[in-house]
């Protein structure tokens, strides 16, 4: 169950090859549809490089990346790309910074070569900066209207203090209203880098014309001299607390967190299983015990999202306000089980009939296939990491699992967003 | 197994559509090297059935369905599903509910005989009903505290005086609470039947199985029902600009939203020109409003402009998020932007840039089994399903004439409704 026209991604249609100047290629030639999806990380950058007085810059680097390069102003760069139909982003994320586009094949080529410029010589122009920087801030407000994201950054905060997961990527009004041009040319003199640079492409297109359209873009691009080095991050240490915060609002958020594993941990799929048996899906243990037997919520989930260093596991619903003790302690005691009771072996098994579909039907498109092949490369995974997170999946048991959440998810941190 | 009373297929259509003899209409697409199938079922049964004290049963009709069947337990369906490494879930909106299902192609005549069941049987047992109620109105207190959502919701009530489109899909919490069961079972037995439902079926099922699993499966639908008709009233036309204003505390930054009423599905080639519009007007960095708003005067944090498509009266929407003091000067730029694509044609440029960006969306919106299905069953439904493949053509069509006499007639700076959120 991957894609429509290949049964399975196997190496014939997966090219990876290393560049003499230090960029990773992954090539999937798909034939299904008439695009070309592409993805370029780098991936020492994102908020995990960041100190906290600039917090955010990765973001900002994004807006403003787009805006300018040695040949070409914003304005130029958007006509450019708007006629011919493309569509190019650049993202910051936690562990790495991403850049993205998307053709129908023919111009691929010609799309390509202007996110080349973008990335080896953009010129971050002042004017464009000062706008993108007064944006950011707004949107770091903003945050603030949805109780959802209140509730997540009072936990983020929680668990990770000083740590770079700590803040959003967006940075704070603070952070990111100190950033100057300086800053962001010294971040992309320091992350922008053929060594750091993961390619991926996925779509109408053969691995000889990839490789040689990435060469004419990439090739003369030299590795620096220096040796590309990160901050070291502070050691976590889970100790649970509890914060209110009190908001005029219809509903309570109440958010449970823990401090997970990392990726390349073996809990990690354990981890990865356990929050699918909770939390996803019409048929998962939180949504049918808390919602569909009690109303207490629409929007009730879990979620443990993949990252280098610790991620947190959380568990969340949205609740009446009188009903927010009662959510407190049942998603409480929906974890707690698992470190008493283990799950039966059919529990076990939808389980992972669940997390293995829906990871196969998470690879449909081309952008999905570029993604994940390159995100895997960019955490130092390995492509192999496909195929080893499927097996390692399916080798879980019940016995792992109790092990697992005795030894994570004993006591939450709590973050409640509730009306007075 | 249902005699084939009609068997359409149409040159450029790729999927191929069947009349069931009980009224019920497939579509199936066959992609062979696709190891999934997608199966979307739309049900003409959306808030616009709904009478204005019925409102929000739609949509909790859509929740209740998953309570079952007297052959189908509640929740039993989802864990047939999941279990099977499926997903599945479910949308209402004014003009349909409709059903989705995504699963191994070997998995479909294990997991779609539920579906059909309960969509075509729904119990809607006494109990659940009160218990799911709750969950409908969590859902709707969660989105009384999105400001977006509270913003739309006020545009369209103001827009539109009497179409059901004025009203939330969700409901009202007053007359949620005054619905029954027995109404319920009754809007069910009404709509849910076959001349107002679609089946669709995209991806690895050859058209014979596809064919004989619908048969099987869609045959017998309950017993129909009359519940109270809605008789929709066309709506009449703006004559001046309606103003709404709504203060909610907090609120980090204010919005203004711009409405427009446009012709429904069955005037594509005017929806397509007012497609085009909004991009021209707000989609991409090059357009009029975000080039000059945004970009240039930097009097808005965003802006967009969104045709969205509607079976008996579209609607134009221009959103934009901003600080309070510069609410008048923007309404004024778009009103003036409005007047010149009124008065001055568009330049050739712009307009193949309009029509790249849509060509190009629609080739990256079908990739997949699941995107297919959803743009059939929902052209089937608000209009008909080969109304979809004229989209490419229509576009290359249209002429800058054409696209200024569509915003002549439907885009007028004086004849809008509009909504301001600002901070208490």
């Amino acid at each position: 169950m991957t894609t429509r026209s290949n049964q399975k991604l196997t190496p014939q249609n997966l090219h990876r090859t290393i560049l003499p100047n230090g960029i990773t290629l992954l090539v999937v030639e798909n034939q299904a549809a008439d695009l070309v999806a592409c993805r370029c990380f780098l991936k020492l950058a994102g908020s995990r490089v960041e100190s906290s007085e600039q917090a955010g810059i990765s973001n900002l680097v994004a807006s403003v990346i787009t805006k300018g390069t040695r040949n070409l102003s914003a304005l130029e760069i958007a006509e450019t790309v708007e006629s011919i139909g493309a569509s190019v982003g650049a993202d910051a994320s936690s562990d790495y910074f991403l850049l993205s586009l998307k053709t129908i094949s023919q111009d691929f080529g010609e799309i390509l070569k202007l996110l080349g410029e973008m990335i080896r010589f953009p010129t971050f122009p002042a004017s464009e900066i000062d706008l993108e920087q007064k944006l950011a801030i707004q949107s770091i407000r903003s945050q603030q209207e949805q109780p959802f994201n209140v509730a997540f950054g009072q936990l983020r905060e929680m668990i990770y203090q000083d740590h770079p997961y700590g803040i959003s990527v967006l940075g704070t009004e603070a952070s990111v209203g100190s950033l100057t041009q300086e800053d962001i040319l010294n971040y992309h003199q320091s992350y922008f880098r053929p060594d750091n640079l993961i390619i991926s492409i996925s779509g109408r297109i053969t691995t000889e014309t990839a490789t040689s359209l990435v060469g004419e873009v990439f090739g003369d691009w030299q590795i620096p001299n220096n040796i590309l080095t990160v901050q070291s991050l502070p050691e976590l240490n889970s100790i649970p607390t509890e914060k209110v915060i009190i908001q005029d609002t219809q509903q309570s958020i109440v958010m449970l967190g823990y401090l997970g594993a990392e990726v390349k941990s073996l809990d990690y799929p354990v981890l990865k299983l356990i929050s699918t048996y909770l939390g996803n899906g019409l048929s998962s243990r939180l949504f049918v015990e808390l919602r569909e037997k009690r109303g207490l919520a629409y929007d009730i989930s879990a979620f443990y999202p993949t990252r280098l260093q610790a991620a947190p596991f959380i568990t969340y619903m949205g609740t009446a306000p009188e009903n927010t003790e009662i959510a407190i302690a049942g998603l409480k005691e929906e974890v707690q089980r698992l470190t008493k009771e283990k799950l039966s072996d059919s529990e076990l098994k939808g389980a992972k009939n669940k997390i293995l579909g829906q990871y196969a039907l998470g690879k449909q498109t081309n952008s999905e296939i570029a993604q994940i092949f390159g995100w895997y490369e960019s955490l130092g995974l390995g492509i192999e990491f496909d195929s080893c997170f499927q097996n390692a999946i399916s080798g879980v048991t019940s016995e792992m699992i109790l092990e697992v959440a005795n030894h994570y998810l004993a006591n939450p941190y709590i973050s409640i967003v509730k009306p007075e | 197994m249902q005699q084939i009373s009609q068997h359409l297929k149409s040159a450029d259509l790729p999927a191929t559509v069947f009349n069931l003899s009980n009224g019920l209409t497939l579509i199936h697409q066959y992609l062979p090297a696709t190891p999934v199938v997608v199966s979307d079922i739309w049900v003409k049964a959306g808030a616009s059935a709904e009478t204005d004290s019925w409102s929000g049963m739609a949509h909790f009709l859509e929740h209740m369905i998953f309570k079952g069947s007297p052959k189908v337990g509640v929740g039993e369906f989802d864990w047939v599903v999941e279990n099977r490494g499926g997903i599945a879930n479910a949308a209402t909106s004014h003009d349909y509910a409709h059903f989705y299902l995504t699963t191994a192609a070997n998995h479909l005549r294990e997991t779609l005989p539920y579906l059909a069941d309960i969509l075509l049987h729904a119990t809607i047992p006494d109990d659940e009903f009160i218990r799911e109620r709750d969950v409908v109105l969590e859902e709707i207190r969660s989105s009384y505290d999105d400001p977006d959502w509270l913003a739309f919701q006020s545009l369209c009530q103001t827009l539109y005086n009497s179409h059901p489109y004025k009203r939330s899909i969700l409901g009202e919490v007053d007359l949620l609470m005054n619905h029954t069961p027995n109404m319920m079972r009754c809007f069910h037995r009404t709509h849910y039947q076959p001349e107002n439902t679609t089946v669709v079926l995209v991806g690895g099922i050859e058209q014979e199985s596809a064919l004989s699993l619908v048969n099987d499966v869609f045959g017998e639908f309950s017993v129909p029902s009359e519940c109270p008709p809605n008789i929709v009233n066309a709506e009449p036309p703006l004559i001046g600009i309606r103003r709404e204003e709504l203060h909610l505390s907090r609120l980090e930054h204010g919005r203004l939203l711009m409405g427009w009423v446009c012709p429904g599905a069955e005037h594509l080639p005017t929806a397509i020109g007012l497609d085009l519009l909004s991009v021209i007007l707000a989609g991409g960095r090059c357009s009029r409003l975000i080039q000059e708003l945004r970009e240039e005067k930097q009097l808005v944090l965003d802006i967009c402009s969104d045709f969205s498509l509607q079976k008996d009266s579209s609607l134009f929407t221009i959103n934009v998020w901003l600080e309070e003091k510069n609410m008048d000067t923007v309404e004024k730029a778009v009103c003036d932007r409005l007047y010149q694509l009124q008065t001055t044609p568009i330049t050739e440029t712009e307009l193949n840039r309009a029509k790249k960006l849509l060509l190009n969306d629609y080739i990256f919106s079908t990739e997949t089994p699941g995107q297919l299905a959803g743009i059939y069953g929902y052209y089937n439904t608000i209009s008909n399903v080969g109304q979809c493949l004229l989209y490419p053509q229509l576009i290359n069509n249209i002429s800058r004439t054409e696209l200024q006499r569509i915003a002549n007639l439907y885009l007028s700076p004086e004849r809008y409704a509009t909504v301001r959120l600002k901070p208490n």
